[in-house]
């Protein structure tokens, strides 16, 4: 099978290992997951996240459009900011997340993920019957590279036209990058403070633009990182992944997103079904899990309280920050609280793990964009 | 990208690629540098457990990465006699050394004779490997 390629690709098959990522050739290392993952934490380590959805959705009504399919207050927003968000079916259930940014009262930039690319360009299309808008699927039109870390706005502003510190947490504003035309967005995925940089006009086919930023943030002294690492960085972060965490079954309630659902909003996509939800109580809820003894649990693994099966680890692995192994499973209500010890099915034993919080696991005064003054 | 494959001359290996290799009266068993190689960055071991009468072909443990887990599977049949502790505060050593500081159990084999029928020897391990290479 072809794999599709990102603006970012050659670089990825000459120096990274590259496997299939829903269809995309995508690295899942270059060094190392952990040495990338540390870097991202410690200083500076850049993505191509080139293969991410990007809308550009314009028109009189489509601030309106956008408030009716995002669960979160797009409303609100001013230009030049960002807030995230959930899409819901009817039955509330969630058909991505994602981060819708107003540019202009009539013009705004929508970036969800990857996997759900033609899902998502086709479930907003649908929903547009009755409003004036226009939507745009510009991925493969404009290139993207997360710039993550502590150190990230110090790297991206060696190659930048003006100071991109200017730019506060979840806003977007253009930015010259190596010369070329961006937007930059205070966004991202890891947990650390940084920016996701969009190159405007830098077609897949040839994607001079992208590669040239790409190479000037390597030189400026980036850590290229790979999705293993940017898997790492967000669970350890406590940041939902689509397809594990949250799907179309799991409600934003229950898995922990109702702060994005704005219940005062008149009407949006499964606010009734979310009401019924919030009515009714919820018989399970996302937490997170430190293991106490040696083992790594991993999605599907089952959790236990002694003989009975409470639930089932949706993300896990290695924390190499916490030198622990951490994960998120949905539970019922009753074990949220902090320290109460659960078991995970690993293999043939039973580990011993407890709960902790999760938003993020880590000490946030020690890392992540909290100790970042902007 | 990877550095050239390293095969162990004194070793019998697996088609899944673990190894054993006869010493004294016992058999050293792990897994291959190609194994090493694919799972890169190797975190967790579960070990065998010591006394075990194990079987070849029976998974007895696991060796994982940050990405993947890939079951051990004894390429040796009698009672495990030792593990490697050592792997438990420093399982990078089956990366860094894995025919070597990075082997898992010693292994008092009950008919070493019918196993080593079924093993490949570093020679056809290579061929094996080559195929799998894209």
């Amino acid at each position: 099978m072809d794999l599709r390629k990102t603006h970012i690709y050659r670089y990825h098959v000459e120096h990274g290992n590259v496997v299939d990522f829903g269809g995309f050739a995508m690295p899942v290392w270059y060094e190392g997951i952990i040495p990338e993952h540390k870097s991202v934490r410690e200083a500076c380590g850049i993505f191509d996240t080139s293969h991410m959805g990007r809308v550009f959705a314009e028109g009189p009504e489509i601030e309106k459009f956008l408030d009716y399919v995002d669960s979160n207050d797009v409303g609100a927003l001013t230009d030049g900011k960002g807030v995230y968000g959930v899409m819901c079916k009817p039955d509330g259930g969630i058909v991505d997340d994602l981060i819708v940014y107003r540019r202009s009262p009539e013009s705004f930039l929508v970036v969800y993920n990857a996997g759900n690319r033609a899902k998502d360009f086709a479930w907003l299309q649908k929903n547009t019957k009755g409003f004036n808008v226009k939507l745009s699927d510009m991925s493969d039109k404009i290139g993207m590279i997360a710039v993550q870390g502590p150190k990230a706005t110090e790297v991206l502003a060696k190659i930048s036209a003006t100071d991109p510190n200017t730019i506060e947490r979840f806003h977007i504003a253009p930015l010259k990058v190596s010369g070329f035309d961006c937007l930059a967005a205070r966004t991202g995925y890891t947990g650390e403070d940084g920016f996701e940089v969009f190159i405007l006009d830098d077609p897949v086919a040839e994607p001079t633009k992208s590669l040239k930023i790409w190479y000037d943030l390597v030189a400026a002294g980036a850590k290229p990182c790979g999705l293993g690492s940017r898997d790492s960085l967000r669970l350890e972060a406590g940041l939902w992944l689509y397809g594990n965490d949250i799907d179309e079954t799991t409600n934003p309630v229950e898995a922990g997103l109702k702060w994005v659902v704005k219940m005062k909003k008149p009407y949006f996509n499964g606010k009734k079904a979310i009401e019924g939800i919030i009515e009714k109580g919820i018989t399970r809820t996302l937490l997170g899990i430190m293991m106490t003894e040696r083992g790594i649990p991993r999605h599907g693994y089952e959790v236990y309280d002694g003989d009975k099966k409470i639930g089932v680890v949706t993300s896990g692995g290695v924390a190499p920050i916490l030198d622990a192994s951490i994960a998120l499973a949905y539970l019922p209500p009753e074990y949220k609280e902090p320290g109460k010890e659960v078991q995970v099915k690993i293999r043939s034993n039973m580990v011993k793990g407890k709960i902790v919080k999760h938003h993020p696991f880590y000490d946030d005064s020690k890392y992540g964009w909290k100790r970042v003054k902007a | 990208m990877t550095n050239e494959i390293r095969y162990d001359l004194g070793c019998y290996y697996t088609n899944e690629h673990e190894w054993a290799k006869p010493s004294g009266d016992v058999v050293i068993i792990g897994i291959s540098d190609y194994a090493q190689s694919q799972l890169h960055e190797i975190v967790y071991v579960e070990l065998p457990k010591k006394d075990a009468n194990i079987s070849q072909g029976e998974a007895i443990g696991a060796v994982e990465s940050v990405k993947a887990v890939s079951d051990f599977y004894s390429p040796v049949t009698g009672t495990v006699v030792e593990i490697n502790e050592a792997l438990m505060d420093g399982p990078e050593k089956i990366n860094s050394d894995p025919y070597g500081d990075g082997w898992i159990a010693k292994v008092k084999p009950s008919n070493w004779d019918a196993n080593v029928s079924k093993l490949m020897d570093a020679e056809k391990y290579k061929q094996h490997v080559a195929t799998l290479k894209h």
